[in-house]
C-alpha cells in the first residue's frame, strides 16, 4: 500500500506523474472520491507521467476520454452514471481491456463487480479544504 | 457469386472472398489492435490479392452479434458501408452460428462460447449430422455456471470453439470429460465461416438491404446488473 498526504492539486499532480512510472499496459487504476477530490488532477498527472501531450478533461458527458499522443494510452472513465451492466457494455469499457494502454476510472464504486482482477484501487480522501490523502492498493503496490 | 465477409466482432478480425465451394482467400488477424485500424486495410489487401474487384462482389456478409460492443459496430459500418454504395444485398451472421461453421465435416456437437466478462458467457449449442447445422439452443448470455449445467445435462462430447472456449475448457474440463477443446486454427470467428453461412443464408433468401443489418447484442444475466444497481445505491 502506498500512502501520500497532498496539500494541493499541484501536489496531487505531481505526485499522480511520479505514480504513473509504476504503471503498465492493461492496468486498471479504479478510483473512489466524491466531488472536489482531484480525481481530474490525477488524471492530468497520470497523462504526463506516461508521456501524453493531450488535454485532460473530467469525461462526465462523453463517458470516456482516450488519450493516445504518446507513449502508453491512457483511458479516462467516468462511471458516475453508469448504473448497469449493459450501460457498461455500451460504453466499450470491455473492449478497452484489451488495448493495451491504462484505464483511469471515476466513480469506480458504480461498476465495483465488473473490475478485472489485478485492479489498483486510488482513494482520494478529504482531510481538510487543501488536504487530500491518497491511497493506493493493489498486487504490485 | 462472390461473397466478401468480414468479422470484427471479438478478439480477432478477419475479412474472406467465397466464390460457390471456393474459397479465394482470407486475412485473419489477433494482434490486440484496434479492428477499426486494421479491417479495411485487410480488405484492400485482400481484393488486391486476390484480383477481385468490389464491384464482382455480389452479397457482403458480417457478425452481426453477439461479441464486443465496439466491435460489432465496426464490422456492421464497414459492410453497411460497401454493400450500400455498391447497392448489393447483405447477410447478417449470427457470431456464434459462424464459429460452429469452424467445424462443417464429421458430425459432432459444438458450443460456441465468447468471453462476456466476469465469468458470463455469449453461447448457443448446435449439432453437425450429415453435414446439416441443426441449432440445439439459441444465441444467449449465460454465467459459466449455467453453462456447465447445460452441458452436463447434454449427456454427449461438446466441442469448445471461440474466444471464451480455452478458458471455459480450462474452468469445466474436470467436471465434464466429455468437452474437447478445438485447435487454434479453427478456435476463433474466421470470415470464411461468415462467407459459408451467407451463402446457406442468401440460399433460403434470407439477405437484407444494408440499412437493415442491425447489431444483435444480448443482454447479461439479470442478476449482474442488479448487483451493480445495488452498489450504486449503497
Amino acid at each position: 500500500m502506498i500512502t501520500f498526504t497532498s496539500h494541493s492539486t499541484a501536489e496531487t499532480e505531481q505526485f499522480a506523474a511520479g505514480f504513473a512510472a509504476e504503471l503498465r499496459p492493461g492496468d486498471v487504476v479504479a478510483c473512489r472520491g466524491g466531488m472536489g477530490m482531484g480525481k481530474t488532477a490525477f488524471a492530468r498527472g497520470l497523462a504526463r507521467g506516461l508521456g501524453l501531450v493531450d488535454d485532460v478533461s473530467s469525461p462526465t458527458f462523453a463517458l470516456v476520454h482516450e488519450y493516445t499522443n504518446g507513449n502508453i494510452p491512457l483511458y479516462h472513465f467516468d462511471m458516475y452514471r453508469v448504473s448497469g451492466f449493459d450501460e457498461l457494455y455500451s460504453t466499450g469499457f470491455f473492449d478497452y481491456l484489451d488495448q493495451g494502454g491504462v484505464l483511469f476510472i471515476e466513480w469506480s464504486e458504480n461498476i465495483e463487480s465488473a473490475l478485472p482482477p489485478g485492479t489498483i484501487a486510488l482513494t482520494l480522501a478529504r482531510i481538510d479544504d487543501n488536504t487530500r490523502e491518497i491511497t493506493i492498493e493493489g498486487e504490485r503496490f | 457469386m462472390k461473397i466478401l465477409a468480414l468479422d470484427t466482432s471479438s478478439q480477432s478480425a478477419s475479412c474472406a472472398i467465397l466464390e460457390d465451394d471456393k474459397l479465394l482467400g482470407e486475412f485473419y488477424g489477433n494482434v490486440n489492435l484496434t479492428h477499426s485500424q486494421t479491417i479495411m486495410p485487410m480488405v484492400e489487401s485482400l481484393l488486391t490479392q486476390t484480383r477481385v474487384a468490389l464491384s464482382e462482389i455480389g452479397l457482403f456478409a458480417v457478425t452481426e452479434g453477439p461479441g464486443s460492443f465496439t466491435g460489432l459496430r465496426i464490422g456492421l459500418s464497414a459492410v453497411k458501408g460497401m454493400a450500400h454504395a455498391l447497392e448489393k444485398p447483405c447477410a447478417g451472421v449470427s457470431t456464434l452460428e459462424a464459429l460452429a461453421w469452424n467445424l462443417c465435416g464429421p458430425d459432432c456437437v459444438v458450443a460456441p462460447v465468447l468471453d462476456a466478462r466476469c465469468s458470463q458467457v455469449y453461447t448457443a449449442l448446435f449439432r453437425w449430422k450429415d453435414g446439416v447445422l441443426i441449432r440445439l439452443a439459441p444465441d444467449e448470455a449465460i454465467t459459466i455456471k449455467e453453462l456447465s449445467t447445460r452441458l452436463k445435462n447434454l449427456g454427449t462430447c461438446v466441442l469448445l470453439v471461440g474466444d471464451g472456449a480455452k478458458m471455459c475448457y480450462t474452468i469445466l474440463k474436470d467436471e465434464l470429460p466429455g468437452l474437447g477443446l478445438v485447435s487454434p486454427a479453427a478456435r476463433f470467428t474466421r470470415a470464411a465461416s461468415v462467407a459459408l453461412a451467407a451463402q446457406r443464408i442468401a440460399a433460403r433468401g434470407g439477405t437484407v438491404a444494408p440499412d437493415a443489418l442491425a447489431p444483435a447484442y444480448l443482454r447479461l444475466p439479470q442478476a449482474e446488473r442488479e448487483l451493480l444497481a445495488k452498489q450504486k445505491n449503497a
